[in-house]
Parts: structure tokens; C-alpha cells; sequence
């Protein structure tokens, strides 16, 4: 048997350091917005979902705003129902606790580069699992030290880390690629994207676009099937 | 402030518990309504490329032109090479070499 779990956790490695940088990041925002350590902690273990973190330390105040903090935080993870959905073919022979279990782990980074390894290899949840532990190793490590040295790296951007996610976000979606069919769906997709991010506040665009583009390749195709 | 601030450990609480509610919700209808073929398995299909092209084609744009031209390095890069750490490297380089050489 091969060692999906290590697998897993080596493939994650290099977008690891990035997540390691932006953990970083946070870090010292959490400290400088009084965010206790103990409460970072906690968000890291239990929440484990990067840009929502970011947007409640943003928010992190003297008074803090129940409402608004927790609405914001959920509309930015609501893609991950979606994440959920789309993870359906690697959990096909998995019991429902295996799933109540390994969900926790799939975070974008560790998601991403488990569907791009479903399309050519037979996997086990646990390429998943051993993903999300890498990410979840580099980002916790990164907060605890961010919060702890406050800057010690004190502009990621000058060495383009920002982009990093960009990067293999937008790489591995290029190795999804199957056919002349994705063509189209892909355009739409990107060009609402476009627009619903320019009108619409937070990152909900996301989900809409995402919607929205898988939907339009489905009436594609059922329109090439009825000619 | 004080140390053990209630208000932050409902917020915290609730995310988390929102979040996992989630992402295994999504696991866990997908799996009871969706069969082999059809409409919805075409739909599920298409998630993973239209959620990331969803996430990072508004950045690219905010990069301005040099994203644009990272975004087709990195285009040339998987086409030729497949590679996903070396397209990665080649994005993160354009943008680096940009803003330390060209701001």
C-alpha cells in the first residue's frame, strides 16, 4: 500500500511556505489588534480557514461586533460547501465518520491539490488528511511565530508571496483542463467573477461565480447533445 | 482588555462550528444526491476549476498589467511543462522582479 498520507503531506510542502508567510502575517496583525495568543490558537485549531481569520483579526476591536464579525467570517467560508460537494468522488468508499473526520482538513490549498491529484492518480482521503496537516503544521507554526517576533518578515510582498496563491491557484486550475469544452465555461466564469467582485462587497463573488460558471457548462452541454 | 473576553470566544465558537457545519455539509448532501451521470455530476465536475479561476481572476487583475503578464507565464509555463511548482515559481518571480525593480 502506498503512503497516501505522506503523499499528501509532501505535495502540500511547497504552497506550505507561502501559508507559512501569511501565517506569519497574521501573526503580527493579531498581536498589534490585542488579540491574545490563546485566542489565535483557538481560531487556528477550530476554524482553520486562512482568509476568514484575516478578516476577523481585521475586525478585531475594543468592543467587538458579534454580528458583523461572525457574518463576514461565514460568507467568506461559504465556498466551502462547495469544496465539500465537489470532494464527493475521493469519499465514494469512505464510512460517514471518515468523512465527519477528514473534512476539518480541507482547507483551499490542501483541496486544490487533492482534485488535481484525483484526475491521474487512485487516491485515499488521506492524501486529503496528510494535506491538511501540512498546511495546518506550517500555518500554526506561522501565526505562533509571527505573533511572538512581531516583523520578522516585515513586507512578504516586495518577495511576491501575496501572489504565490494567485499562482498555484491559478496553475492548478489550468491543470484541470480536459477539453475544448472547458473553454467557454472557464471565460464565463472569469468575466463574472470579474464584474460580481467589482459590486459586490467581501468575497462573496466567489460563490456566485463559481455557481454561475459550473451551471453554464452544464446548459453547454445539454445544448451540444440536443444538436 | 480584559483577558478573557467572552464576546471573542462566542465569535470564535461560532465560525468554527459554522465553517465545519460547511464543508461537511457539502460532503454530505453531494454524496446522497448525486448519481453517476447527469446534470448535477456535470455541475460537481466543473466546481473545482470554475471555484479557482473564481478566486484568482479578480486578483490577477488587481496585479494591473503585470499580473496579467505573470497570469501568462504562468499560462505558457503549465502548457509547456505541466509543472505546478515551477509555474508557481515563474508567477512569483514576474511579481517579485516587478515591484523590486520597477516601483
Amino acid at each position: 500500500m502506498k503512503n497516501d498520507f505522506k503523499d499528501g503531506f509532501m505535495a502540500n510542502l511547497p504552497i506550505g511556505i507561502s501559508v507559512f508567510t501569511y501565517g506569519s502575517v497574521l501573526g503580527v496583525l493579531s498581536s498589534q489588534k490585542g488579540v491574545e495568543l490563546f485566542e489565535l490558537v483557538l481560531m487556528n485549531i477550530f476554524i482553520f480557514a486562512g482568509s476568514s481569520q484575516f478578516v476577523l483579526v481585521q475586525m478585531w476591536d475594543n468592543t467587538l461586533d458579534i454580528i458583523a464579525m461572525i457574518t463576514a467570517a461565514l460568507l467568506i467560508n461559504l465556498r466551502y460547501f462547495l469544496v465539500g460537494a465537489s470532494l464527493n468522488p475521493l469519499f465514494k468508499q469512505s464510512s460517514k465518520k471518515e468523512k465527519l473526520k477528514y473534512m476539518h482538513f480541507a482547507t483551499d490549498e490542501s483541496w486544490a491539490i487533492t482534485m488535481q491529484r484525483l484526475k491521474t492518480q487512485e487516491i485515499s482521503p488521506k492524501f486529503l488528511l496528510g494535506g491538511g496537516v501540512c498546511i495546518f503544521a506550517t500555518w500554526f507554526i506561522g501565526t505562533v511565530l509571527g505573533y511572538n517576533l512581531g516583523e520578522f518578515i516585515s513586507n512578504p510582498k516586495i518577495f511576491g508571496l501575496d501572489f504565490a496563491f494567485v499562482a498555484i491557484f491559478f496553475a492548478l486550475a489550468l491543470s484541470m483542463y480536459k477539453g475544448s469544452s472547458d473553454i467557454l465555461p472557464w471565460i464565463i466564469t472569469s468575466l463574472i467573477a470579474i464584474i460580481s467582485s467589482y459590486y459586490i462587497e467581501g468575497n462573496f463573488y466567489i460563490v456566485i461565480a463559481a455557481i454561475l460558471g459550473s451551471y453554464s457548462a452544464v446548459i453547454l452541454h445539454k445544448r451540444k447533445s440536443h444538436e | 482588555m480584559n483577558s478573557l473576553d467572552l464576546n471573542a470566544l462566542l465569535i470564535i465558537f461560532i465560525v468554527a462550528l459554522g465553517t465545519y457545519s460547511l464543508r461537511v455539509s457539502g460532503l454530505l448532501l453531494s454524496s446522497k444526491f448525486v448519481k453517476e451521470e447527469g446534470d448535477l455530476k456535470l455541475f460537481l465536475d466543473y466546481l473545482p476549476s470554475t471555484l479557482l479561476l473564481a478566486l484568482v481572476v479578480p486578483s490577477i487583475l488587481k496585479e494591473g498589467v503585470i499580473g496579467l503578464i505573470a497570469a501568462f507565464l504562468i499560462f505558457l509555463c503549465m502548457y509547456k511543462t505541466k509543472s505546478i511548482l515551477l509555474s508557481l515559481i515563474v508567477g512569483v518571480f514576474t511579481i517579485a522582479i516587478y515591484r523590486n525593480f520597477f516601483i
